[in-house]
């Protein structure tokens, strides 16, 4: 469902992604960590269409993100890592606005507005402009936008930050919900317990680089191979830590 | 640590942001020095210039240059009050750092001075920009002695220390009552309604009366006549009596006024630090609140739905997005508050013109005049679109990626952001000309020349201005005021005005020959007619080239835009 080829991108002298091949199935849940810095956002832009690569492509659904863009984008829900939004528009008329773009029929985006706003908790708040809600508010009507047209692919990059406990928990129960019902998920996340819990695959981004793919316990299997300092523990959170470890640095 | 050094400290962020600017800014610190240099020398001669006539009207002369900078002063007291008071919102309740100094062990004394200082140098650098070359050529007139430099000099401080302080105390009132927010708003729109009428209010005296006296009689006479609110209560009052007596021109009490103007200064001050030491949490809070929507917004909104309605997808919900974030964003829709006097003082201009009686030159005027409307009806569209169209690609800002992730081709948004700007400039440009025209008694056929001509024109505008907006973003702020005084905006100005004059030298030939034919009442020989037909064609080919090589330029900028 999502395929990157020898995606790339450099800026000047330093190349902050280096040829990324990556395939992710539909109805997937791909969790892609890494350090910070890694390279992680810069991957996503580009597999949303926000940032040029310098070469290599990305397939959303079989279509090439360069050659077909609308085709490709019509697939995608996207949750930015920042929940920047119009702060002079009310929910309602974000969650319209947004559904409008991705041409879902009035009747229908209507009710499907009004769905999402009770179902993230903002139906009350609905009417009033965005610059007075809190962080996690906008991060939950981010998501309520990257839903609102029933995306194929969703892609969250840091979708828990600025989240209460509370709203954390609904998403995870969401995105399982998500991921039953054949959304291919690609998540960008830190909460290592959240991938733990949640993807089928991870993909570890270090400087640019993909060190490792698989499932958590081919990722176990291939951390045991590495040398660690302290107790060899089969958390995510160890497996990521000695990974990522560079030559000389002690991390974990 | 000590007063001063936790006082610098405070600052530091400020002035290391100010230090690193200037590093990074390459050649723009340069041209602005150079900028403000010529600025200086030009006010500097004019005030000579004005001065040195009044000491020529003998028994007028010191009245004069005490009216003259009496007047001078009071425009400078109003400025630093207004400005104060809109600064003093941002640097205390509004700027997110406060959040941060809050928190750590920062007293609200030690808070109140930094900010002060911040507000006290961001409002005043302007009128000190101003005032210094009037300063200096009152005394290089009157060659008056140190003392008078001195006395400059200290009269100075107080002078702007009282506005900041009130503007302090206003803004602490205003935030008590209002949220932030909303107070942001109220002063923002008083602030521009009051621009628009003082402009209006200047333009209706007429002041091109006083061009008709010979030299600067006119200005003398309109001075000597002018009732200036010399208020014994006024600070610029107190500063006048400090100066007066020290250039010679009658005798007075100038170290009672500089008294005067340091202790109302120092009271001021304290009076601010005690308010604001004692209610900064309050009115920080309250700053920080929001607002519901009102039912008067929601039939607006609905309205602008509607209206957008049998537009296509695209451009319909981008007009009713940008419309509903233009007429709530105080800062944006008071804007047009300055536009209606600009045109009210352009329709006006025309019909004051003396171009009524017969007389050969009242004819040639009129077809000067009649000819030059095309330049200035496209000048007064340039400038609205720097300020309306340049900032369309910065205001969407942080929330670009809402449109770059949709399934909406680049080119249906650029579309989309042409036809908002291009209709309604369109709408206005064609409405100046056609209203101006009729003054002017302007031909039928000629003003549908002008009209198509200055169309073209519109166009060419409103696609350099996306062009220019997407090759200078500035993502980082959302007063569109603010985005276009910036450099891009100001390259982009000057690149219409270019154009404009290239376009009206091209048509000049042409209609100056429409206009002999007219008048000598013969018709258009055929070599002409075919230069003619050939003149507003080159019109043509380059306004059109300079719409696609725009439209080319924002189409390709647009992808690189990445907040």
């Amino acid at each position: 469902m999502i395929r990157c080829v020898a995606l790339r991108k450099a800026y000047g002298a330093l190349v902050a992604v280096h040829d990324l091949d990556l395939e992710i199935a539909p109805g997937e849940v791909f969790g892609f960590l890494g350090p910070n810095g890694a390279g992680k956002t810069t991957t996503i832009r580009m597999m949303v269409g926000l940032l040029e690569p310098s070469s290599g492509s990305v397939l959303l659904g079989g279509h090439d993100l360069a050659r077909a863009p609308e085709a490709a984008k019509a697939l995608l829900g996207y949750v930015p890592d920042q929940p920047y939004l119009y702060e002079k528009l009310t929910a309602m008329e974000f969650l319209r606005f947004v559904g409008g773009l991705y041409a879902v029929g009035h009747a229908e985006l209507e009710e499907r507005s009004h769905d999402l706003l009770e179902e993230f908790g903002l139906r009350d708040r609905a009417d009033e402009l965005i610059e007075t809600y809190s962080h996690g508010m906008k991060q939950r009507l981010v998501l309520a936008g990257a839903l609102v047209h029933r995306p194929k692919i969703l892609v969250l990059d840091e979708p828990m930050v600025g989240m209460d406990p509370q709203g954390a928990l609904e998403l995870r129960r969401l995105l399982g919900a998500l991921a039953a019902a054949g959304i291919t998920i690609f998540l960008s996340t830190h909460s290592l317990g959240v991938a733990e819990e949640l993807c089928d695959r991870i993909g570890i981004l270090d400087r640019g680089r993909l060190i490792a793919l698989g499932s958590l316990s081919e990722l176990r299997a291939r951390a045991a191979e590495r040398p660690a300092r302290g107790a060899r523990d089969a958390s995510l959170e160890a497996v990521f830590l000695r990974l990522t470890a560079h030559d000389g640095e002690h991390r974990a | 640590m000590s007063a001063p050094a936790s006082l610098a400290l405070l600052l530091s962020p400020r002035l290391l942001a100010a230090r690193h600017a200037l590093r990074r800014g390459g050649l723009k610190p340069v041209l602005l020095t150079a900028v403000t240099l010529a600025f200086w020398i030009g006010c500097f001669v004019l005030f000579t210039r004005v001065l040195t006539f009044f000491q020529t009207v003998t028994a007028l002369g010191p009245l004069l240059t005490q009216r003259l900078l009496i007047v001078v002063l009071l425009s400078f007291l109003a400025i630093l009050l207004i400005s104060n008071v809109v600064t003093a919102l941002t640097t205390f309740y509004l700027a997110a750092d406060v959040g941060r100094l809050l928190v750590a062990p920062v007293t609200r004394r030690r808070l109140h001075q930094a900010r002060f200082v911040e507000t006290l140098v961001s409002s005043s650098w302007m009128v000190l920009l101003f005032g210094l070359p009037v300063f200096l050529a009152y005394g290089a007139v009157h060659r008056a002695g140190p003392l008078y430099y001195a006395a400059a000099l200290a009269t100075l401080p107080p002078f702007l220390v009282i506005p900041a302080a009130l503007g302090v105390l206003v803004t602490t009132a205003l935030v008590l009552v209002f949220p932030a927010r909303r107070a942001r708003e109220v002063l923002v729109v008083a602030t521009v309604a009051l621009a628009a009428a003082a402009y209006l209010a200047l333009r209706l005296l007429r002041p091109e009366r006083l061009a008709s006296a010979p030299e600067l009689a006119g200005l003398a006479a309109f001075l000597a006549a002018f009732e200036a609110p010399a208020s014994p209560y006024l600070p610029s009052t107190w500063a006048a009596e400090v100066l007066i007596p020290l250039l010679g021109e009658r005798a007075g009490e100038p170290l009672f006024y500089l008294g005067l103007l340091a202790s109302t200064a120092a009271v001021l001050y304290l009076a601010s630090a005690a308010v604001v030491e004692r209610v900064f949490l309050r009115a920080w809070s309250r700053a920080h609140e929001g607002r519901v929507r009102s039912g008067g917004e929601r039939r607006l909104t609905r309205a602008l739905r509607l209206a957008a309605a049998p537009l296509p997808r695209v451009p319909g919900l981008l007009l009713a997005k940008d419309a509903t974030i233009f007429l709530r964003d105080a800062s944006q829709w008071s804007q047009l508050l300055l536009l209606l006097a600009l045109v009210v003082v352009y329709v006006y201009n025309f019909s004051v013109l003396p171009i009524d009686d017969a007389s050969p030159l009242a004819h040639t005027l009129r077809d000067v005049v009649t000819f030059a409307n095309l330049g200035l009806a496209a000048f007064v569209t340039a400038s609205v679109a720097v300020r309306f169209v340049y900032p369309a690609v910065s205001l969407e800002g942080h929330s670009w990626w809402i449109l770059r992730s949709a399934p909406v081709p680049l080119a249906t948004l650029w579309w989309s952001k042409f036809w908002i700007a291009f209709l309604p400039l369109a709408v206005l440009g064609e409405i100046l000309l056609v209203v101006t025209g009729r003054f002017l008694g302007a031909s039928a056929g000629l003003t549908l020349v002008f009209m198509a001509t200055l169309l073209l024109v519109i166009a060419a505008i409103v696609s350099l201005g996306l062009a220019f907006g997407a090759a200078y973003p500035r993502l980082d702020t959302q007063n569109a005021a603010q985005i276009a005084t910036g450099f891009g905006g100001v390259v982009y100005m000057v690149t219409c005005l270019g154009l404009i004059a290239v376009v009206t030298a091209l048509e000049a030939w042409p209609v100056s020959r429409l206009f002999w034919h007219r008048f000598a009442h013969t018709p258009l020989a055929t070599a002409e007619a075919v230069l003619t037909a050939g003149a507003f064609a080159s019109v043509a080919l380059l306004t059109l080239t300079a719409w696609a090589l725009a439209r080319r330029s924002a189409l390709r900028n647009l992808p690189r835009l990445v907040p």
